[in-house]
């Protein structure tokens, strides 16, 4: 009786307060929205308009020398972007990096974090920093290191790297791939393995009444369970691999296979440095807009499977 | 020497501010940047890639308190400085001076970066002082202009291996048939003549250079572009012999497996330019006292022809609000005989001034080359460069797509000579797409 009583009194007073208290919510919304907002626009929102407008732009000159102009040229700019057949192979290049590389890169990264999760391992700690270790190397002092690893004269496993060029035309990208996967298994494990202990102990006690193994329960249950995890790290993934830079901008230098163009990225950056901002602006804005469709895709064909 | 810079200087003080402006309504120009001095101190930047340049700037910051040069260091040019110059340009804040090779001038200029210095006297007095064909290269051949300073040249030579050479009996090539002939008796001997650096297209553009190719011209009205004129299809059909015989190694230069060969003398030599004494130096340490340097080879016997590859100017961008200091200081670097001597023993650099080539430091023998004056024969190769290559505007567009060509030729797919069509026809589909006027 009593405890009805106080939470009826208590509601009464909350219907009471709450116009005052909503004044003091949209200062403290404010407080909290608007750093976020002004960095969101400031290094997010304004830097894509600057490109989009950018890409909008074409070179007028008078003549040899003198200074170029900027003109409005509508999508002139997409227009090479569309015809131009290397960046279109470099298109198809992450693609087919992608449909082998994250499949495998996440596949390892689930197995290592039901590992971990399974009781099973002795030093647990010590695995979870272990595998985690290669994402703290920074990108391009990865690629560099496993560049020496792959030389074919100074590598430590010459016996190998001299039979098989790991950095020939037909082998370089799987080669670029081992250093990505070697980096980010570590990370998306990381993010896997703490899904996987919020999943509520009661239902591995439930599974084991029902006679179920410790590999019956990863299959039927936990794998289900993290799906969530595994989509964020796909889309994550889905990114990343659009974006390559690092690696093939390492290669480039180690391996005659590896061209400017050889990742849409690099051909962005390629592109800018001829200097040609304006059509290296609507390449980026066709990748970013390529990105945005596939991570969306992705997600909306999960969603529509009921795994999210 | 050192005292007629002086009075040069000095006596330029007296005349400057008079000059300004400039006549110059056929080139297009709007307007030529003014050339005056500034009142009290000032502070200058200055980008470079020279090992060892904060030591020379430190001589010219102690004498000249009220011109103080703040140096910053890169990556050489194509490794990441002209695209932070790119940048900078584009932001609006780019330093006043920076280091720029020859080839890349033309695509500042079309870029409209570069302050005109024909508007300095002390710049346009200072003509006589360089040698003909690298003063060419900043003015671009045209009586109106000039974009930079000339710093450096790099004229091209051959290094060698002495020591292997004797060894094996194989006589130093003086042709390229010889060359040929001597690489099939180094692999005999276990080892391959050269490197052939296929993502160094400005030493291939240096090897056509040699032969007579000419690239890119231009009539004040258009350019145009030519990768694939007899002359440099001939140096390409010979290249790719070599490369198809398996005559020379394709390691990708400036690496550390590239440095290796050379060390463990995989590769006995180099056509390289002067400048490229240090690279062997610093990248081979154990072959010290090895190696000689003998003119390159000519594609007739008893022609007498260098290529060049590289050299840099100094140049100050457009943005620079004291171009008169600006331009003191890049005098003094690169004419004035204690920055030259520095300049030579910090980084081998050859001086682009007539009177360079007398410095003591260039008329000594080299240690690391067996006490060889080396000097002496890049002397009488600068001499023997032909005035008259052009570069191009987009330059770093054509290397990359050269060098993409290039790659895949030693690769196997294709060859030299269909690689450099190829990046003919980017580079010229680049320059359409930037409105710079090309003949097709």
């Amino acid at each position: 009786m009593t405890v009805t009583e106080i939470a009826a009194t208590s509601t009464a007073a909350e219907v009471r307060r709450a116009p005052r208290r909503r004044t003091a919510h949209r200062g403290a919304i404010a407080f909290f929205v608007v750093p976020f907002g002004v960095l969101f626009a400031l290094f997010f929102v304004l830097p894509v308009g600057y490109a989009v407008v950018q890409s909008l732009y074409v070179m007028e000159r008078a003549d040899m020398f003198s200074p170029a102009r900027e003109v409005f040229g509508g999508l002139t700019q997409y227009g090479y972007v569309f015809s131009d057949g290397p960046f279109w192979r470099s298109v198809g290049r992450v693609l087919l990096f992608g449909v082998v590389q994250v499949p495998v890169m996440l596949g390892l990264a689930l197995l290592t974090a039901l590992l971990l999760d399974s009781g099973l391992v002795k030093a647990g700690r010590f695995f979870r920093l272990a595998f985690f270790m290669p994402y703290a190397v920074p990108g391009v002092v990865a690629a560099i290191m496993w560049g020496f690893l792959y030389s074919p004269n100074l590598s430590p496993f010459t016996a190998l790297t001299k039979s098989v060029d790991l950095l020939s035309a037909d082998v370089v990208l799987w080669a670029m791939a081992n250093v990505v996967t070697w980096v980010y298994v570590g990370y998306n494990m990381i993010i896997i393995y703490s899904y996987l202990l919020s999943i509520p102990t009661e239902i591995y006690e439930a599974a084991r009444l029902d006679g179920a193994g410790p590999v019956r329960i990863a299959w039927s249950i936990k794998i289900p369970l993290v799906m969530p995890a595994l989509v964020l790290t796909t889309v994550f993934s889905i990114i990343g691999t659009l974006q390559l830079l690092a690696e093939p901008q390492v290669f480039r230098s180690f391996s005659s296979a590896v061209s400017s163009t050889y990742t849409p990225n690099l051909t962005v950056y390629s592109t800018s440095s001829i200097p040609n901002f304006n059509l290296a602006a609507a390449f980026s804005v066709v990748l970013a807009l390529a990105t945005f469709a596939l991570s969306f895709g992705f997600l909306k064909l999960t969603q529509r499977k009921g795994l999210r | 020497m050192k005292r007629s810079v002086g009075i040069v200087l000095t006596s330029v003080l007296a005349l400057a501010g008079c000059s300004s402006g400039g006549d110059d309504a056929a080139s297009g120009d709007t307007a030529t940047s003014a050339c005056a001095p500034s009142t009290g101190q000032v502070e200058l930047t200055f980008t470079s890639w020279i090992p060892g340049i904060e030591e020379v700037v430190k001589v010219w910051n102690d004498k000249n308190p009220n011109i103080q040069v703040k140096v910053q260091t890169g990556p050489n040019g194509n490794g990441g400085t002209y695209q932070n110059f790119f940048n900078q340009l584009k932001a609006g804040n780019a330093p006043d001076l920076g280091q720029i090779e020859y080839d890349t001038l033309p695509s500042f200029r079309v870029q409209d970066g570069l302050a005109n210095l024909a508007a300095c006297d002390i710049v346009t007095g200072a003509k006589d002082k360089f040698v003909d064909w690298t003063w060419n290269q900043v003015t671009f051949g045209r009586q109106d202009s000039v974009y930079g300073i000339p710093q450096d040249a790099g004229p091209m030579a051959l290094f060698y291996r002495a020591d292997l050479f004797k060894q094996n009996n194989i006589a130093v090539p003086t042709t390229w048939a010889e060359y040929a002939t001597a690489a099939e008796k180094v692999k005999a001997a276990g080892g391959y003549i050269t490197n052939f650096s296929q993502s160094d297209v400005n030493q291939f553009a240096g090897l056509a250079w040699q032969a007579g190719g000419r690239w890119f011209g231009n009539d004040g009205s258009q350019w145009t572009v030519d990768f694939s004129d007899a002359k440099t299809t001939q140096v390409a059909d010979y290249w790719q012999d070599l490369i198809g015989r398996k005559l020379v190694s394709t390691v990708p230069p400036w690496t550390t497996e590239w440095d290796n060969a050379y060390n463990t003398g995989q590769a006995w030599t180099w056509v390289s330019a002067v400048w490229g004494a240090n690279s062997i130096a610093t990248g081979a340490p154990t072959t010290k006292g090895k190696w000689a340097v003998a003119p390159m080879p000519q594609w007739n016997a008893g022609d007498k022809s260098a290529g060049n590859w590289g050299g840099s100017s100094t140049a100050i961008f457009k943005s620079s609000k004291h171009p008169y200091e600006a331009a003191q200081f890049a005098l003094w670097l690169n004419t004035s005989d204690e920055a030259l001597t520095l300049l030579n023993q910090k980084a081998n650099l050859y001086p682009a001034t007539k009177a360079g080539a007398t410095l003591p430091a260039l008329t000594t023998g080299v240690d690391f080359y067996g006490g060889q004056k080396i000097y002496e024969v890049f002397a009488e190769a600068s001499a023997q460069v032909s005035p008259d290559f052009v570069w191009g505007p987009l330059m770093t567009k054509t290397y990359a797509d050269t060098a993409d060509g290039f790659k895949a030729a030693v690769s196997g797919q294709g060859t030299l000579a269909e690689a450099l069509k190829t990046a003919q026809s980017s580079t010229v589909q680049a320059m359409k797409s930037q409105a710079i006027p090309v003949k097709e």
